[in-house]
């Protein structure tokens, strides 16, 4: 008992010796007769575990040599042996069973072992009415139910996927079916008793359970011809056993279209719906028959009469109950998978008044789960039910509006409605909401400690925000209206509370008194208001040109007629304003008074900060109005009536080319940049996302336009240009963004002396005041004076941001721009050796030219890029070996060069990849002749590079996440790119390279071991080029080849050897020659090998039809 | 600064050891004054109080400089426009515990000149550094760091290698922080 005993009382080594003992007694042989005695006599539970895993194994290693009669006599033994102990411990009960349930399994392939009679007896035990017995026999049949599911579940006995996939189909046809039927039967009995003491009900759990087990089963198409698809679907299926739809074969109609089955479920659920654990079970078990799609429907009649019925069972079961905690998920599963499974057209060809009625109960359980999950954020509560139910509601919603054509018109408008509403109930405060309520009504208030980390609402709740601005789009007379009237009035009130907190703070100059309660309840409703109104008006302004969603667009339409464009324009232009003061303010467009609505919050915070108030705003809401107004800007601004069907004429006279209003719009946004760039230089999200804004607005070459056009921007241009504050407070990486835009800015449409100014006020004193610096003749002395160091730092940072501002129509400029400075960056290398700071910046100055430039340049250019990198690389090397620091913290950031330089190798490497230069047509006029004859090559660059990098990679360092990826990415793009250079590195760097390669593939994840065989292939094809063996690169890869298992098919000597020891393995002699005819006919296509491209396609052609035909005999568990 | 034509002539006699820096602009890896000793700062955050409430930037941070084993008390400062607190706490390096300080990010830092010369090692005597000055003159009144880069230099003196050290110095006072053998 040495293997279990506690540590006090045994020594490792007598423990060690203890397991080594059951170990090796597991692998005698024959020990089945030793093993019965052990079970008959022994009372130690462990030894009785340990017997009958020994006995489970024996029979499956020694299965050939075994007679049929003695493996049915071991059945039965170990059955009544558990009948006959109803007290065994659990542990050793199950593990009997198991062997039980390997042993049937190892036999039904060929059919020496007969299911039934173990069923028979069964059902036998279930009929004695013995709770115990039962149980018992419940066991069984999930022991037999785990192992043939071929899932995570199954014992691993040492036979091929394809062994493991043969059983599964038998079973599901029909042992499966019959253990169904027999919990069904079971659960019929249970439904029909009127009281189960505690005992009873377990039993009756245990079955749900198993119900739950069949239907969650993992069907396997019923054909025996395997693709390659089915292969890897085999594999799947060994890991995942979660979430799978159910789609059972044409075979079971009969019993799962009875809609008996389906009733008893609901009967079942009703009946112990108040007990939480087994409540899960039946909504499961329900849920699992909502995802029922595939052959068992003959037709979509039959699919109809389902869906039909399930939907009444729904309905009576949700109606008139007070809907239990424990069932939110379970029934929001029900409804989540009925939607997405069920087509269209079967959900259209419900009778309508069963499609209303659920409709309708689908909008109530929406607007009650959302209040629920209002409370549970109120509370705090851990475990946020409600809020997983109803995120699943509002992605069923999502479902059924996308698709609403096919519904009948307007049909989700009033469901639509109802659940907008009760959303922006629940999100806005008391008196109109109930936000921070609990149920019985008293207001809860904390004020947390919120960090960097923790998202922003609309990033964390985008799910939701995103259904619920589609739901606003469908109702959208409703919705866009009851926005802009909450808002409006949230916006006044605001004001209105502000400006009597400035009386206050006048009458007594004390701001400690100031109560923030009110407008801390204001700014949470302007939020949510707001970030409901960016989701309602616009989509996620990601990649493509956004457009107006089009029931935004009709709808705006629809009201053009009753619109008065002047008012609208009026309304739009005096964000001063209260709307309702303007005369007619009824009849203007209601989009754009959504957006005026925007435009007054900011307004309002715009004065106050004016007013110095700026301490009592919310930089919350700050950032919501600029968030705001960048998704609207994208989408709306200069909108182009090219891109629509048809356009409103309101929103075309407002915001269209050419448009005063678009032209006023711009200058107010820019102006509202400006004011937030010196007013909340300490806020740095809120900083971060005006930048975004101010780029949004000239990255767009027509937005630019207007830009330049205004003189604010020539202010901030110049501002930024003398690094005055308040601009030069910024954080570094909004200070870069800056430059980008104004960079960017640039680009605009001016005539040549306006640009010519441009860049006289932008670029030109960067460069003058860097060039005055640097030539100064002291400035070796200098250096280090802080003054001098910010200057050089300033720079540096604008350059990154330039570099970040390239776009392929400006590349010329800005290349022959900063390249002058780069030169100037290697004697600054030189001058900062001893700061790491500076050296760091630097490098990243070249980082972000490769990786911004790289792939727009030429020949020639790309040259003179690669020439000064090689250069960079130089000096940091002669400046660096060696070198060690006093750092107190080991982190990563101490590695920050190491990490940058490898950055700046992979980007220039990337241009072998990514190359948009055909021609030097951007660089046309400026292109003199190729600088042929002194050419640095990339891989030159790279390959220094590699030398200084790879004596500095230790093990520990690639403990690194950052550094272990970006350093594996590098190194499989140099093995891909110059396998013809590999051979030619040092031996030390060889080997490195190799053990790293190795270190990769072997204790890395996927992720990095896919790496290193992306980098190994390229290798192997560089020897089959050569020919030539013996040769260090040959060697290596040979010795890949084994630790891989790949088949490289250069190396046909040693393919042949990989593939006899594979054969020598296989004992049975139809899979041997199932092997071995796939080997032959894997390798008779491609022999003798060539490297062209057709070849590689035909080979891997051949491997795929290899994989599908003997990968399933290949994988074992 | 708001002059282009800098005068970067001047030398630094009297010049302030320090410069004020608003704690939103500064960065990691950049250097500090806490509690009136010159910082690296090794991690950076922004918290605040409440969803509508203002940022303020926390400070994680070791001196850059071992001299003395200090042993620094909490304080607190009441900030009036915000009532928020002012944290710091700091403790040597030596004792490898860290500092920190939680302020309004509208605050101004004091932000330590820094300055970094290399001199090659001409000899160790007690402890003590002997090092070449650019003008020829040797200086002694420097002491041999604790912990590696301290062994590293005494070792690779012992072998006979010819080395300079980074020397750093702030606030008045000076340290070695790195060492890297001569380029031949």
């Amino acid at each position: 008992m040495c293997s279990q005993a506690p540590p006090s009382m045994v020594s490792t080594e007598q423990r060690q010796h203890a397991e080594h003992i059951f170990l090796s007694f597991r692998k005698s042989k024959s020990p089945f007769a030793v093993c019965k005695h052990i079970l008959e006599t022994s009372k130690v539970d462990y030894v009785l575990f340990q017997a009958a895993t020994a006995i489970m194994e024996a029979v499956v290693r020694e299965w050939i040599l075994l007679e049929k009669s003695s493996i049915e006599s071991l059945i039965t033994f170990l059955l009544t042996y558990v009948l006959q102990r109803p007290n065994l411990q659990k542990y050793v009960r199950e593990q009997i069973l198991l062997a039980v349930a390997v042993i049937v399994k190892r036999g039904s392939l060929d059919k020496s072992i007969n299911c039934k009679s173990i069923f028979h007896e069964v059902s036998q035990l279930i009929s004695s009415g013995n709770p115990t017995v039962q149980t018992l026999a419940c066991s069984i049949l999930t022991a037999l139910l785990s192992e043939f599911s071929s899932s995570n579940k199954t014992s691993n006995i040492g036979l091929s996927m394809e062994f493991h996939g043969s059983c599964k189909r038998l079973f599901q046809e029909d042992d499966l079916k019959q253990i169904f039927m027999l919990t069904v039967e079971v659960l019929q009995e249970f439904s029909r008793r009127e009281n189960l003491n505690a005992q009873m009900s377990c039993v009756f759990q245990c079955y749900l359970a198993l119900a739950n087990q069949v239907l969650s089963w993992n069907f396997l198409p019923p054909n025996h011809i395997l693709s390659c698809r089915e292969v890897m679907h085999y594999i799947a299926m060994f890991e995942a056993t979660q979430n799978v739809m159910l789609k059972p074969t044409a075979s079971w109609r009969e019993t799962l279209l009875d809609h008996r089955v389906m009733d008893l479920f609901f009967t079942v659920h009703r009946k112990i719906r108040e007990d939480s654990d087994m409540a899960q079970d039946s909504l499961q078990c329900l849920a699992q028959l909502a995802s029922m799609h595939g052959p068992i429907f003959p037709d979509e009649n039959a699919q109809l009469t389902y869906l039909a019925h399930l939907m009444e069972g729904l309905l009576n079961m949700i109606n008139g109950i007070e809907i239990e905690d424990s069932e939110a998920v379970g029934i929001s599963n029900i409804i989540n998978n009925l939607i997405s499974t069920f087509p269209r057209s079967v959900l259209t060809a419900l009778p309508n008044e069963l499609f209303a009625s659920f409709i309708n109960c689908l909008t109530l359980l929406t607007c009650s789960f959302g209040r629920s999950a209002a409370l549970e954020e109120v509370l705090d509560k851990d475990d946020m039910v409600y809020m997983e139910a109803y995120d699943k509601l509002l992605e069923s919603w999502l479902t059924l509006v996308q698709e609403d054509e096919h519904f009948p018109r307007g049909c989700f408008v009033q469901p639509a409605v109802q659940v907008f509403n009760s959303y922006i109930q629940c999100h806005l405060a008391a008196p109109d909401g109930t936000r921070n309520l609990t149920a019985n009504g008293v207001a809860s208030h904390e004020e947390e400690e919120i960090n960097e980390l923790q998202e922003d609402d609309r990033e964390l709740f985008s799910d939701q925000l995103a259904s619920i601005g589609m739901l606003g789009r469908i109702a959208a007379d409703h919705c866009i209206p009851l926005l802009t009237g909450l808002l409006e009035n949230r916006v006044t009130r605001l004001h209105g509370q502000l400006q009597r907190h400035q009386q206050h703070l006048m009458a007594s100059a004390d701001p400690g008194t100031v109560d923030r309660k009110v407008l801390d309840d204001l700014y949470e409703d302007i939020h949510w208001l707001i970030l409901v109104s960016g989701y309602l008006l616009a989509d996620d302004p990601q990649g493509e040109t956004p457009l107006i969603p089009s029931e935004v667009m009709e709808y705006s339409i629809k009201h053009s007629t009753e619109v008065d464009i002047n008012t609208t324009l009026q309304l739009l232009g005096s964000p001063g304003e209260k709307a309702t003061s303007i005369p007619g303010c009824n009849r203007t467009d209601s989009v754009i008074r959504l957006l005026s609505a925007v435009l007054r919050t900011s307004e309002v915070e715009s004065r106050a900060t004016r007013a110095s108030l700026t301490e009592l705003l919310s930089p919350q809401m700050g950032k919501d109005i600029v968030w705001f107004l960048r998704r609207w800007a994208k989408t709306y601004l200069l909108v182009d009536e090219k891109l629509y069907g048809q356009i409103s004429m309101p929103l075309s006279t407002a915001f269209g080319a050419d448009t005063e209003g678009a032209q006023w719009i711009v200058g107010y946004l820019l102006e509202k940049v400006i004011n937030n760039l010196s007013v909340w230089s300490s806020e740095p999200d809120l900083a971060n996302d005006t930048v975004e804004l101010l780029v949004t607005l000239v990255e767009k070459r027509e937005r630019a336009n207007i830009v330049v056009q205004c003189e604010n921007w020539w202010n901030l241009a110049k501002q930024f240009a003398s690094r005055s504050p308040p601009l030069h407070m910024l954080s570094s990486t909004v200070q870069r963004t800056l430059m980008k835009a104004l960079v960017l800015g640039g680009f605009a449409h001016m005539d040549s002396d306006t640009k010519q100014q441009y860049w006289a006020e932008v670029l030109h004193p960067l460069q003058q005041r860097f060039l005055n610096l640097i030539n100064q003749e002291n400035f070796a002395q200098i250096c280090q004076e802080e003054a001098v160091k910010q200057e050089i730092i300033a720079t540096l940072e604008a350059l990154c941001g330039i570099a970040e501002a390239t776009q392929i129509d400006n590349v010329a400029s800005l290349f022959s721009f900063l390249m002058d400075f780069l030169s100037s960056c290697i004697g600054l290398m030189e001058v900062y050796r001893n700061s790491p700071e500076t050296v760091n910046l630097i490098i990243e100055v070249f980082v972000e030219v490769a990786h911004k430039q790289i792939c727009y340049l030429g020949e020639t250019k790309s040259m003179k890029l690669y020439e000064v990198c090689l250069t960079l690389l130089q000096v940091y090397s002669k400046n660096n070996l060696g070198r060690k620091r006093l750092d107190v913290a080991a982190e990563e950031d101490q590695y920050q060069d190491l990490l940058l330089i490898m950055e700046l190798l992979t980007n220039l490497l990337s241009k072998e990849f990514i190359d948009f230069s055909d021609t030097d047509e951007v660089f046309r006029g400026q292109e003199q002749s190729s600088g042929a004859g002194r050419a640095v090559s990339a891989a030159d660059v790279v390959l220094y590079g590699v030398n200084i990098v790879l004596p500095l990679m230790s093990q520990d360092l690639l403990k690194f996440p950052s550094l272990c990826n970006q350093y594996y990415k590098l190194i499989t793009f140099i093995c891909e790119i110059f396998p013809e250079k590999i051979p030619q590195l040092p031996e030390e760097l060889f080997k490195s390279l190799m053990c790293s390669l190795e270190l990769g593939m072997t204790s890395m994840s996927s992720e990095i071991s896919q790496l290193c065989l992306e980098a190994l292939s390229p290798l192997a094809e560089q020897c089959a080029k050569t020919q030539e063996k013996d040769t260090p690169l040959f060697i290596a890869t040979r010795h890949f080849l084994k630790v891989s298992h790949m088949m490289s098919k250069p190396l046909m000597q040693e393919y042949s050897e990989l593939v006899e020891t594979l054969l020598s393995n296989q004992r049975d002699a139809v899979i041997y020659q199932r092997l071995a005819d796939a080997f032959n006919s894997l390798t008779a296509s491609s022999t003798p090998p060539t490297m062209d491209r057709k070849q590689k396609v035909a080979f891997l052609k051949s491997l795929e039809e290899f994989v599908a035909n003997v990968g399933g005999l290949l994988c074992v568990k | 600064m708001a002059d282009p034509d800098l005068d970067f002539t001047s030398g630094d006699a009297g010049a302030s050891t320090t410069y004020p820096m608003q704690c939103s602009a500064l960065r990691k890896n950049g250097f500090v004054v806490l509690k009136g000793r010159p910082c690296k700062i090794v991690e950076m955050s922004t918290s605040k109080t409440g969803k509508h409430g203002h940022a303020k930037v926390i400070f994680l941070s070791y001196f850059c400089m071992a001299v003395f084993n200090h042993l620094v008390l909490v304080i607190g400062v009441k900030c009036s426009s915000l009532s928020l607190q002012v944290h710091m706490v700091g403790i040597d390096i030596f004792t490898n515990k860290k500092y920190e300080d939680i302020c309004p990010s509208t605050h101004n830092m004091d932000v330590p000149n820094t300055k970094r010369n290399d001199y090659q090692v001409v000899d160790i005597t007690e402890g003590f550094l002997s090092l070449m000055m650019d003008n020829g003159d040797v200086r002694e009144d420097l002491r041999v760091p604790e912990g590696d880069l301290g062994k590293e230099i005494e070792s690779k003196f012992a072998a006979g290698e010819e080395m300079l050290v980074t020397v750093l110095s702030a606030m008045g006072e000076e340290s070695a922080v790195a060492v890297k053998p001569m380029t031949k």
